[in-house]
């Protein structure tokens, strides 16, 4: 044959196999420990929940011993998050802190997408891959131009956070939109869909779910950075201003205690959007093998 | 044989396709014509088979004719008023079967339609109607990640005759398909052909026996040589067969019969040499 190209005619389907096949899927009857040790194996509910348990446990346990004596146990710290709660106001203040970090979330998930829609056109995809740029400049040297720019401290703080997570968001983002395969694109212009209608369709929409997962992950980086911010712009408070002052007087239990409070209510937002997500977009994990939930 | 066929107008006309990409001729000169053919007596669309070896250019054929992509000489043109093809107007299976991943498989079809312009509820009510005639009613509120290989291109056809009624372009629908789905691919081509004589299904692919059972015509794609018999780069039709003309027009046991079994044969000797 003069084919200077020869494939093999009949390539495997790439059709994704029906849950509980394949090789994870042979032995899914006789779920065992000894499956939690074998690499690809998907685990039943109640098996992975009992390691959780474990796992969770060696921490505690871990923490109980103070491995290093300076570090507080979880009782001092259980008991200084009684007291900044009870005597010292920290609710109000991560109240404040909350309803800052929704604002910041909503603002940036809102620049961001549109940033990141946005580069299916061309004349935007310069100026967006310069704003995911910001990544490597310092929130610090932003503060003072924002204080003199903007009018009053809560915006200066505000300009600050959703700088900060946008800059990640619009990395993340537009890169998942640029990834679309062509044959996505060509598919939805088979159906004598516009190319507005195409973008629409395949590049908002078709993108929804990992849009949702990167909002998590910026949920989470908006929280880590909330302090930072909190602490270059104090005048209204928060969570962040109270651990900076708790810090410097070495009040270690207390520093303890808030970044376990952080932690809970990050956690708790996670679930949240996570819930979101998987109620907007159903589809979302059915072709993975390691399905949530 | 008597011909108990004539030709009617023209139902496609590539005229002088030409396709490279970078320094590599793919198509050259390419000119095809599909009839309408009519029997007495019979209502039945056209299946057409394009059949060429790998890598000789079917695919880059496939998206010149749905209009997915320009070629750099000639045109594609339509019915017997030669409209120039414009994407949307042939219904087109590609390969893998593409489906939109966050819609349901009635989503799919219902925005196939609303994006031609049909209403909400006629949409719906159109989607309905093929899903039963596609056997898919009851997988209409799944998503495409949870249908089997043959469900989803199904689905896939479905969704293109959603938009677009009498043509269906689609490229190597053989692949990975056993032999039972094979033959509940032919039967349901066979079938949608017969249902309106409009209806063209061009189907686009390497294997022979899949082409020659299936189709009524088949266009045999393939590169000239010169006279050193050394290849000229760029791929032209080659050999047309009238199947209906032989007696071979699909029926069950069309697999078994002598003259299927001798145009085999005759293709197999040539295919080499394309
Ligand atoms: N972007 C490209 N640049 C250069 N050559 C290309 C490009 N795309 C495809 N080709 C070449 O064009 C030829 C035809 O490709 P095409 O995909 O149309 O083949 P095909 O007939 O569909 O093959 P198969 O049966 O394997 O699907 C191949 O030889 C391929 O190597
Ligand atoms: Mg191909």
């Amino acid at each position: 044959m003069s084919d200077p190209n020869p494939v093999s005619p009949v390539p495997p389907s790439s059709s994704p196999s029906p849950p509980g096949a394949g090789a994870a899927g042979t032995r899914a009857r006789k779920i065992g420990a000894l499956d939690l040790f074998l690499p690809n194996r998907v685990v039943s509910g109640p098996v992975m929940g009992i390691t959780i348990l474990v796992q969770a446990a060696l921490v505690l346990g871990l923490w109980l011993a103070k491995p290093v004596a300076l570090l507080p146990g979880p009782q001092e710290v259980l008991q200084a998050l009684a007291r900044l709660w009870s005597t010292q106001g920290l609710g109000p203040e991560l109240f404040t802190s909350l309803r800052f970090s929704l604002e910041a979330l909503a603002w940036s998930t809102a620049i961001s997408l549109t940033l990141s829609y946005l580069t299916v056109l061309p004349v935007f995809r310069p100026a967006v891959a310069l704003a995911s740029k910001g990544r490597f400049l310092s929130l610090a040297g932003f503060s003072l131009v924002f204080t003199l720019l903007l009018s009053n401290a809560h915006l200066v703080k505000l300009a600050l956070l959703v700088f900060a997570m946008s800059v990640f968001f619009v990395t993340s983002m537009a890169s998942v939109v640029a990834a679309i395969p062509k044959e996505k694109f060509d598919h939805a212009r088979t159906l004598r869909m516009s190319e507005w209608e195409v973008a629409w369709e395949v590049v908002v929409l078709g993108t929804l779910a990992e849009a949702f997962e990167i909002l998590r992950q910026n949920a989470a980086i908006g929280w880590m950075m909330l302090t930072t911010v909190e602490g270059l712009a104090r005048a209204e408070g928060g969570v962040g201003v109270f651990l900076l002052n708790q810090q410097k007087h070495f009040k270690l239990e207390e520093v303890f205690a808030i970044q376990l409070l952080i932690l809970g209510v990050g956690l708790f937002q996670d679930y949240g959007i996570g819930l979101i997500r998987r109620l907007c977009c159903p589809h979302a994990d059915l072709t993975l093998e390691r399905r949530s939930g | 044989m008597t011909t108990t066929h004539s030709y009617h107008e023209v139902l496609l006309a590539a005229r002088g396709i030409s396709v490279t990409r970078g320094e590599t001729v793919i198509l050259r000169d390419l000119n095809l014509e599909i009839r309408d053919i009519k029997r007495p007596g019979v209502t039945q669309g056209q299946v057409v088979g394009l059949l060429g070896p790998s890598g000789i250019g079917k695919t880059t054929l496939f998206r010149v004719l749905a209009g997915l992509e320009a070629p750099d000489t000639g045109e594609v043109l339509l019915g017997p008023e030669a409209r120039p093809v414009a994407r949307g107007v042939m219904g087109v299976v590609a390969q893998n079967y593409p489906l939109f991943a966050h819609r349901t498989v009635l989503g799919n079809l219902v925005i196939a339609g609303r994006r031609s312009g049909q209403s909400g509820a006629q949409a719906e009510a159109k989607a309905r109607e093929l899903l039963v005639q596609f056997g898919l009613e009851e997988h209409s509120r799944k998503y495409p990640a949870q249908l089997s290989g043959g469900q989803r291109q199904r689905v896939a056809i479905a969704q293109q005759f959603m938009c677009s009624e009498h043509y269906l372009l689609m490229d190597e629908p053989f692949t990975g398909l056993d032999l039972i789905a094979e033959e509940n691919l032919f039967r349901f081509i066979r079938a949608m052909a017969q249902t309106d004589e409009r209806t063209t299904f061009i189907i686009i692919t390497h294997d022979i026996e899949a082409a020659v059972a299936v189709a009524d015509t088949l266009w045999l794609l393939g590169r000239d040589r010169d006279a050193e018999g050394k290849v000229i780069p760029g791929a032209r039709v080659q050999a047309i067969y009238n199947l209906a003309e032989r007696g071979l027009a699909w029926r069950e046991d069309i697999m078994s019969s002598p003259d299927y079994l001798r145009l085999l044969g005759e293709i197999h000797a040539l295919f080499p040499r394309l």
